[in-house]
This record gives structure tokens, C-alpha cells and sequence, in this order.
């Protein structure tokens, strides 16, 4: 059904030549005003000294389409066609220039993220590009990223990636194995994925490949293993999640809860043999090949986001910041303004657990009092006190850090911070 | 206007509030429009469970084929046995009752209970036999049944369905006809009496009331005669059986008053409500109080709430008079009461309506009876919380209650329930045949039969047999309280107190279930059964393995913070013992079923 997307059930608007012009911002200088701008949610003056983030160094552009639909997939992604792809470019140039106009800047990461870059065309890449390079400057200073489907470059094309800007390639490998791979719903083999971070890295590209974990049928520690053997030094080790409302969720398909474990150990210690270390709960990487760009999510850094349904965390005046989360296609294109979700300082906390916690650096207790005017330390101190003695979270100078059981049921432990009312 | 002034009264079930439907569209009292099925089942949670909870007043118009014009007030009742208390006042407002019997049942255990209630009132006794259009109807065996087994005269007893109208009118010509029209002095002060109350947060106290002498009209002064209070009334009514506006109330009438009484405690239920000016000579005696049967720790699942719980106590506590409530702290849960109840249903109910009608969230300890302790030192006490006997070196005897448990059954199926009774410690001392149907009559201790008895019961007899209890004294027995450990904590709200021999079986029980109830956790949690200290059963919670979000970029940030908020709103009814989340159900463990 190309053009329908299951999630969503929004109707690519196939053949709509024009889309409205609303993006009325003007330039306001770098922090946005908070009046008016926040859906009707103020934000409630904090009672403490907040310091707004710095200004977004990274970017993220969302580019939605794929050349199938996986049935696990519950991100915003749809088919493509001609008309669509103009449509896009034209809405993204608005939504980057209104955005520039506003913050200015210059960036340090880039990541194209999908949906499937990859799948667009080297002209169409080169216009997203064109876009880019009109505002904030291309490439990045540190990392450009794009993500690609094996199957959508051959040794050519790379080094026209290269020629373009990109220094670093993600690619959607997934498993070495065919029947994953089609139990997956992905097109390519098990060779072809192999393939595609041989070349990549013989092209000479900084790689990350990501792989699935406790998929039925999985011969995990094979894919481990074989994966590793690449040579790659990142890699993306996902555990096979059903998402309400996909394909793999309406047939029932489901993951063993010891397999996921099993796997999540498994991945940790065949990997450490290659020197892949586990930095964050599903990265791994060789020293000095972490991810640039997914640090400033994880640190709670501020991002701008481009594309349908892509997040950005921007800095405002008398607050932490705010997230905003754009609408998917229809709404987008149509420049309806992203939803606002304002950010207090006790949810800047509570956030900075939930993503600093997954990181091996942990959570740096001192930068975030200086950013909140909050003590985690003291506002949760009985749940931290208990996390340590079970041995779920140590101390390591001033960082916070989960231990390896701690990582293994973070969940669990956030839940916790999440219903213990913080003490003042 | 000529008066009749009766209750709807039967064994759970067998059509009051059908019937009174039935008399509703016949005196043409609500409109087609607003017409349902159980009119007048109000509230919320009686509509739910298809039972009526609460006793209820209407007044109708009724012209009879003398052609003279009736005013009768019928209060429909509560059959089940929790709500006997709710009977036993709105007979005080009657000069009659309707004695419904299921002419496919016949007579029943409380048929037998709420017709003895009425005698001792000095009401008149109407008997109709309902659902004479089910195809195993026996209307005339349960008119034998009512001469032999309760002992009123019923060969005049009315032949109806309520389900189809079948011979209603009857009923009604026969209310005219058997029972009495009250008699009441227009002229003398006023004397009425508070048979029940709600309280509204605009109107203050709204006692419902029973006009015995004189009138009520707003703009009089009143005094409530236990308090001594005197208030102006601001209006008065009847029920319609929401509250309906009225000049006045007369003799022999039933209805309601508003006079802002903001106190809870300026009145109280069973209170004589008479003329401040001129008062009324003799006080009406108020009720018995409720003697509550059954005690359980109730528990705001938020402590921030305990102010908010009192007051919804004492605000349901009026319109609910049966259940009593006192401070009670426990260590695991914080502050809460220790409330008493007439049943296990009651409890329930008295929970469920907390909850929904003061939006309170609550966790209940496991409902246990009151125990007689002799301690060593010679003195006796009564405990209502398993967790305040003393240690077993100072205790001398820990007494339980016994009750005289009457069953009603086909004679088929005596011999399984017999079986049943001897289970639950009943000692047999009696047995009565009356026709096909038998009556056994057990001593049991009261604990025994608690629980799952009753649903028991039920299934052993497919529905026929019912039963009906007394309690009769305080007899020590060879009992143990059985401490249950969460995470190697003893958890003091989970105590209870079994006998020697089923120890061991209820601390399976217990532990087993509580394993299962209790959702996942960190680790696994060990949930352990003690008896002074010796750990007797014991089952784990287990541990998640792993727990944790495969992915976590700039995009999901929002959504996860989002539904960790959302799973922190859905505690409903869940506690944080340490560092483990026990739902309700955990603390209800000891009420599951057997196998
Ligand atoms: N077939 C038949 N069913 C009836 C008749 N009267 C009542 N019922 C059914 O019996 C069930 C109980 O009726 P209710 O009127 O709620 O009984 P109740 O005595 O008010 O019950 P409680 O108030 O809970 O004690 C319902 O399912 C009614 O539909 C009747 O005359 N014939
Ligand atoms: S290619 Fe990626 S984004 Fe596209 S459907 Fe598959 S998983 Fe989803
Ligand atoms: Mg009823």
C-alpha cells in the first residue's frame, strides 16, 4: 500500500504541488521567548536558579522514506514518490531557514536519519545538502552522518557519500543471516550486509552497523561473531522490541524474556573480545569511535530537529530548555507548528537519569546542580541509597553510573526516581 | 389523604426491586422516559452488581377500587445478609412489609431473618410469592414453607411476576386492604425520627425522616434531641425518589428536611427530631447500634490523603450507619482505620464507595474477626487487628467467636455440605427435615466461614441452599498467628490468625498467591509465611532479568519520560513495602479461594 503508513495511517499527499507557506518566524535572536509560544502549557517559574543549555551544536534530519516497510518498524517512514520528495525538500527548506534564522550557529554533528537516507537520490541528497550548507554550514565540524541500506550503494556511490560530506556511515545490517533477515521483512542477505561495511570501510568512512538481537531463530553469538569480524567499530545491538501497533505486534509475535537477556550478556562479552566496549545499553564501540552525535541526546545537550516527526531540544529564556516534537508528514508539510513540551527543571533531572544512566559516563551530578539548581543527591536520596546498596548504581567521583545490573534493569530503577516523590 | 407505609423485604434475590418497578408503573410514578430496571437502585454500584446496598424511599399515588386515594410510601430493602442493618431501620419508618418470596426458591435464610425483623417491630406481614412465571415455580409449596417454616399465615398470600406484571395490581389492592394505616396526632408537637441520612456539600446534613406526630414545615425551628441543637429548617420533602420540595410532612408521612446543619456530629441516625418551641413528651428509642463482625485496616494509598479519608468516613458513615471506623496505624502502611463491617460484601462495598463517591484510592489489610485473648497476667481483651496479640510466652488462650450457622438446602445436597461444614470446625446440633428441604444447624467458629464459605455453599448446591448465622459466645482455641515476610520484612498489616492444624495451609495459600499478584520486580523477592518466628511456606517474585529500553535517542526522550509518568499515575491501589510495590490483591491473599 505505497504512501500509507501503518503507524500513522497518514495519506502521503501524492501529487500536492503546493503546500502552504506558514512559516511565519521571524528572527527573535538565539533563546526563544517563552509567552505564547508553548501550546498552553507555561512553564512554571522554578522556584531555583535554572541556566538555560547552550545553544545546539548538532542536528537532526529526518528523512522518511524506505524502499519497504519492516514489520517491526514503528518509526515515521512511509514510500516514496516524485511528488512527495519535492514536497519535503520545499517544507524543509522553510522549516531550516526559519529555524537558522533564529538560532544561528555553527554545528559539530549532523546525522540523516530515517526512514532510509540512503534511499534518496544523489541529487536529492545533494538539495537536502544545498539546504544545510544555505543555514548552519556543511559538513560538520565533527561527525556527519548518514544512515543507508545495504542494498542502496554499491563502491561507487560511497565515494560519491564522501564526496558529498559524509564522513560517517550507519548502516541497517541487522543479521548475517537470511532467514532473520527475512523473518525481518529486510531485502537484502546475509552477504550483502557483510558486504556493504567491507566497502564502507574500505572506502574509508568512520562505520557503525546495527544489529538485531532475540529474534526468533537467531543464532546470536554467529551474528556477534561474524559481525565483529568485519573489523566495524561501532556497533548498534538492538534487542527486538514489539511496538504496539506494528505488523509483528497485531500477528503476535513476541520475545523471550530469557533470550533477551541471554543476548544482552552475550553481546557485552563476545563483543569486549573484538575491543568493542558497551558505552551505552545498545552501543558499542573502540575506543574514540563513540557516537558524537547520540552523546548530545544522552548528556542533555540541546539539538535541533529537522523533517517530520523529528525532536529538537531548544533553549528558552527562564527555563532548562524545551523539546519539541514535529508532526508527522501531512501536518508537517501543511507547517503546522511542532508540538511544545516545555522542560522544568525536575524533569531535566529526571531526564538526565533516564539518558545519562544508559551511558557508561554516567550522569555528571555537578553539571546538572549547575544546570537545575537541583541536587539529585539530596532530592533522591532514599532510592539512591538503596540503588547502591543493592548494587545497582556507584559513585564514581562526581558521576553517577549504573552498574552493569543496574544497566540490565534500568527501567526498573527509573520507575523508581519516577514515584518517589523528590525531597526538598 | 389516607396513608400505608411499607417495606419490600425477601431473601437476597428474589425480585423487591423488581416488584417495586412493577408498582412504580403501575401508580404511573416516573415517566415511560426515564424508566429502567431496578429503579430504584440508585446507586452507581448497585446498578454494577445488580443487588440493592442501600434501603430506599418513594412515595406513590395509588387510587384504589374503593375509589379513595392513597399515599403509600414503600421503602425498597437490601436482601443480602451485610445489609440487614439497612432493614432493620427502614422498618421503623412502616407500619407494614411485603414479604416477597421466589416461588422457585421458596423459603430462604433471610426470608426467615427479615421476617422475624418485622414481627419484632409489631409490623403486618404481607406475603407474596414472586416469579410464578419461571416453569419450576412452586408457588404453593412456598406458601407451605412460609406457614411451617417461618409460621405466618399465607394462604392469602398474593401469586405474582414482577418480570411480567402478572397480578401486581393485587398487591396493591392488598397493602390497601391488610396493613394498618398509621395513626399519628396532627396537633401534638412534632415527633420524628432519622432513619437515615446523606450528607450534600451544599445542604449540610439530610436526615431522612419519619413524621410520627405533628407536622414539619420549613421556616420551623427544630431541635435534634441527642445533641440538644436547634436549627431552622430551610426545606422540606419526599422522594421520588430523588428528593422532592413539599409544604410539610404530616403524621404518618416519610421524607426529608434541610436546616444547614454543617456538623456531622450534630446529629445522628436513630435521633428524634422534634419542635425546639414546644418539644415532643416521649423520645422514639434510636437503633441498636450495629454490631460490626468482621475488622479490616483500610489505607489511603497516598498518605497525603488521610485528612481527606476522615472526613469521607464521616460523611459515608451517615448514610451508611452499620460500620464503625478508628484511628490505626501499622508500620508497613502508615496511617489508616481500623473499620468494622457486618460482612465481607459490606467491607467491600463500604470501600468501593469511599473510592468512588470521595475519589479516594485505598488499600485494604485482609478482613479478620475479633479474637479474645487471655493473657498470663489474668486479663482478657478483645483484638480486632491479628497483628496486636501479644507474643505467645504472656498469652494464656486466644478465644474465637462461634456462630450458629443455620443452612437451607435441598436434601441433595446435604451430604457435601455437611462434608464442608466439618471442614470448617462445625460441630453438628441439629437437623430438621421440612418437606424436601433441610435444615442444618451447625456450631462453627465465625473465621471458618468468613472467607469463601458462602461461595462455597453456592456451587456444592448449585444455588439452592442458603444460609444464616448467630453469634453465639467466645471458645478458646489451638490458634497461631501466621506473620507473612516480604523481602525478609515482616509486614505487620498481613498478620492473620489461623488454626494449628490449617496453618501451614493458609501460609501456602497466602505466599503463593501473593507470588503471583505481586508484579515483577528488581529482584527477586522472597515472600515467606512464619509462625513465631519458624518460616512455614514460601514462594519468590521473581526478578525481571532485564529491563531496560533498547532504544533511547533525541525522539523518545519525551515519550519515555511520558509513560514513566504514566505508569507512576497507575499505582492505583498499589503500596511501596521497601523497596517492593504490593497491589491490593496481595493484601487480600488470605480471601482466595481454596484449590
Ligand atoms: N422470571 C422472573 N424473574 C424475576 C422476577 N422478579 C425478579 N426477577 C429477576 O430476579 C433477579 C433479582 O431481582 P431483583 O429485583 O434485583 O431482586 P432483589 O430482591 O431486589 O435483590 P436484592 O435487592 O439484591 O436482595 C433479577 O434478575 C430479576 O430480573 C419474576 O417475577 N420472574
Ligand atoms: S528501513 Fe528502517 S525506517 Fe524503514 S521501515 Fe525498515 S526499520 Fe523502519
Ligand atoms: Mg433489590
Amino acid at each position: 500500500m505505497p504512501g500509507i503508513t501503518a503507524k500513522s495511517g497518514v495519506i502521503c499527499p501524492a501529487g500536492l504541488s503546493e503546500t502552504e507557506n506558514t512559516a511565519g518566524n521571524k528572527p527573535r535572536g538565539p533563546l526563544i521567548e517563552h509567552s505564547g509560544r508553548s501550546a498552553g502549557m507555561p512553564v512554571k517559574e522554578p522556584s531555583h536558579q535554572v541556566v538555560p543549555v547552550s545553544e545546539p551544536r548538532s542536528l537532526y534530519l529526518h528523512i522518511p522514506f524506505c524502499p519497504s516497510i519492516c514489520p517491526y518498524c514503528n518509526f515515521h517512514k512511509m514510500r516514496r514518490n516524485e511528488g512527495l520528495v519535492a514536497a519535503f525538500l520545499e517544507r524543509l527548506t522553510e522549516e531550516a531557514g526559519a529555524l537558522y534564522a533564529h538560532f544561528g550557529g555553527e554545528l559539530d554533528t549532523i546525522y540523516f536519519g530515517g526512514g532510509t537516507p540512503s534511499h534518496l537520490s544523489d541529487g536529492e541528497l545533494a538539495a537536502v545538502i544545498a539546504i544545510l550548507e544555505r543555514t548552519w554550514g556543511w559538513p560538520a565540524k565533527k561527525e556527519t552522518t548518514l544512515e543507508a541500506d545495504p542494498l542502496t550503494f554499491d563502491r561507487n556511490r560511497l565515494d560519491t557519500f564522501g564526496v558529498l560530506g559524509f564522513d560517517r556511515l550507519s548502516i541497517g545490517v541487522q543479521s548475517s543471516q537470511d532467514d532473520v533477515l527475512r523473518f525481518l521483512g529486510r531485502l537484502h542477505r546475509g552477504h550483502e550486509g557483510l558486504a556493504a561495511i567491507d566497502m564502507a570501510l574500505e572506502a574509508g568512512f568512520n562505520v557503525s552497523a546495527d544489529l538485531m538481537t532475540a529474534v526468533p531463530g537467531q543464532d546470536t553469538a554467529r551474528d556477534l561473531h561474524t559481525l565483529a569480524q568485519t573489523g566495524v567499530p561501532h556497533l548498534s545491538v538492538y534487542t527486538l522490541t514489539i511496538e504496539p501497533q506494528t505488523p509483528f505486534a497485531r500477528r503476535g509475535v513476541t520475545v523471550d524474556q530469557d533470550r533477551d537477556a541471554d543476548d544482552f550478556e552475550l553481546a557485552h562479552t563476545v563483543l569486549h573480545g573484538y575491543g568493542l566496549e558497551r558505552y551505552e545499553v545498545s552501543s558499542h564501540a573502540r575506543p574514540g569511535f563513540e557516537s558524537v552525535h547520540n552523546r548530545v541526546y544522552w548528556r542533555g545537550s540541546t539539538f535541533f530537529g529537522l523533517g517530520p516527526s523529528a525532536a529538537s531540544f531548544l533553549p528558552v529564556r527562564g527555563a532548562i530548555g524545551e523539546r519539541r516534537k514535529n508532526h508527522v508528514i501531512k501536518a508537517w508539510l501543511a507547517g503546522e507548528p511542532a508540538e511544545v513540551l516545555p522542560v522544568t527543571a525536575e524533569d531535566y533531572l529526571l531526564e538526565m537519569l533516564m539518558t545519562g544512566l544508559r551511558t557508561r559516563h554516567g550522569v555528571e551530578l555537578d553539571t546538572l546542580a549547575a544546570r537545575t539548581g537541583l541536587h539529585l543527591e539530596e532530592r533522591y536520596r532514599p532510592v539512591l541509597e538503596d540503588a547502591f546498596k543493592q548494587g545497582l548504581l556507584r559513585r564514581v567521583g562526581r558521576r553517577l553510573i549504573a552498574t552493569e545490573q543496574g544497566l540490565l534493569r534500568l527501567d526498573g530503577l527509573l520507575r523508581r526516581f519516577f514515584q518517589q516523590p523528590p525531597q526538598d | 389523604m389516607r396513608i400505608r407505609n411499607f417495606s419490600i423485604i425477601a431473601h437476597v434475590d428474589h425480585g423487591k426491586s423488581t416488584l417495586a418497578d412493577r408498582i412504580l408503573d403501575l401508580t404511573e410514578t416516573v415517566s415511560v422516559r426515564d424508566r429502567k430496571d431496578q429503579m430504584l437502585d440508585t446507586l452507581e454500584l448497585e446498578r454494577e452488581r445488580g443487588i440493592t446496598i442501600k434501603a430506599t424511599p418513594i412515595r406513590l399515588h395509588y387510587t384504589g377500587r374503593d375509589g379513595i386515594a392513597y399515599l403509600f410510601n414503600l421503602i425498597d430493602t437490601p436482601g443480602h445478609v451485610d445489609f440487614n442493618y439497612e432493614v432493620s431501620r427502614a422498618l421503623r419508618a412502616c407500619e407494614g412489609v411485603i414479604l416477597v418470596v421466589d416461588a422457585s426458591q421458596g423459603v430462604e435464610a433471610q426470608t426467615i431473618q427479615n421476617a422475624y425483623l418485622a414481627f419484632d417491630n409489631g409490623l403486618e406481614i404481607l406475603p407474596v410469592i414472586n416469579k410464578i412465571d419461571l416453569p419450576n415455580a412452586d408457588p404453593e409449596g412456598a406458601i407451605a414453607e412460609l406457614e411451617e417454616i417461618v409460621g405466618i399465615p399465607a394462604d392469602h398470600a398474593v401469586k405474582v411476576s414482577a418480570k411480567t406484571g402478572e397480578n401486581v395490581e393485587a398487591v396493591l389492592e392488598a397493602i390497601i386492604e391488610l396493613l394498618p394505616e398509621p395513626t399519628g396526632d396532627p396537633s401534638a408537637p412534632l415527633r420524628s425520627l432519622i432513619f437515615d441520612a446523606v450528607y450534600d456539600s451544599y445542604q449540610g446534613v439530610i436526615p431522612f425522616i419519619r413524621v410520627f406526630d405533628g407536622s414539619l414545615r420549613r421556616g420551623d425551628v427544630v431541635r435534634i434531641i441527642s445533641t440538644g441543637k436547634a436549627f431552622e429548617v430551610d426545606q422540606v420533602g419526599f422522594f421520588q425518589p430523588e428528593p422532592a420540595v413539599s409544604d410539610s410532612l404530616g403524621p404518618g408521612e416519610v421524607g426529608w428536611f434541610t436546616a444547614s446543619i454543617k456538623d456531622i456530629n450534630d446529629t445522628q441516625i436513630g435521633d428524634t427530631v422534634t419542635s425546639a418551641g414546644n418539644p415532643c413528651k416521649d423520645i422514639i428509642p434510636g437503633f441498636k447500634p450495629a454490631q460490626p463482625v468482621v475488622f479490616s485496616g483500610l489505607y489511603p494509598t497516598d498518605s497525603e490523603d488521610y485528612g481527606r479519608m476522615r472526613e469521607a468516613l464521616e460523611k459515608l458513615s451517615l448514610n451508611d450507619a452499620a460500620f464503625t471506623f478508628e484511628p490505626e496505624t501499622s508500620e508497613a502502611l502508615g496511617f489508616g482505620f481500623r473499620c468494622g463491617f457486618l460482612g465481607l460484601l459490606h467491607a467491600d462495598i463500604v470501600q468501593a464507595r469511599l473510592e468512588r463517591e470521595f475519589g479516594l484510592n485505598l488499600i485494604a489489610t485482609a478482613p479478620a474477626v475479633v479474637y479474645e485473648i487471655k493473657t498470663t497476667d489474668g486479663r482478657i481483651r478483645r483484638i480486632q487487628n491479628p497483628s496486636e496479640l501479644p507474643p505467645p510466652d504472656v498469652t494464656e488462650t486466644i478465644s474465637e467467636p462461634y456462630v450458629m450457622m443455620s443452612v437451607f438446602s435441598p436434601e441433595e445436597y446435604i451430604g457435601g455440605i455437611m462434608k464442608l461444614l466439618q471442614d470448617r470446625r462445625g460441630v453438628m446440633k441439629d437437623m430438621v427435615y421440612h418437606g424436601r428441604r433441610v435444615e442444618l444447624r451447625y456450631e462453627v467458629p465465625f473465621g471458618e466461614i468468613l472467607y469463601d464459605f458462602h461461595d462455597r455453599l453456592k456451587s456444592l448446591s448449585r444455588g439452592y441452599a442458603s444460609m444464616d448465622y448467630d453469634f453465639l459466645d467466645y471458645r478458646p482455641g489451638s490458634l497461631v498467628r501466621l506473620d507473612i515476610l516480604v523481602n525478609e520484612d515482616k509486614v505487620d498489616a498481613l498478620s492473620v490468625i489461623a488454626h494449628r492444624d490449617k496453618a501451614y495451609e493458609v501460609g501456602r495459600k497466602i505466599v503463593d498467591k501473593m507470588a503471583t499478584v505481586i508484579p515483577r520486580q528488581l529482584f527477586a523477592v522472597p515472600i515467606q509465611a512464619a509462625i513465631s518466628g519458624k518460616v512455614v511456606a514460601r514462594a519468590t517474585v521473581r526478578a525481571f532479568r532485564k529491563d531496560v529500553t533498547a532504544k533511547c535517542y533525541g525522539g523518545d526522550i519525551t515519550r519515555k519520560r511520558k509513560l514513566l509518568e504514566k505508569q507512576k499515575k497507575g499505582k492505583a491501589r498499589m503500596k511501596q513495602l521497601g523497596s517492593v510495590e504490593v497491589p491490593q490483591e496481595a493484601f487480600l491473599a488470605v480471601l482466595s479461594g481454596d484449590e
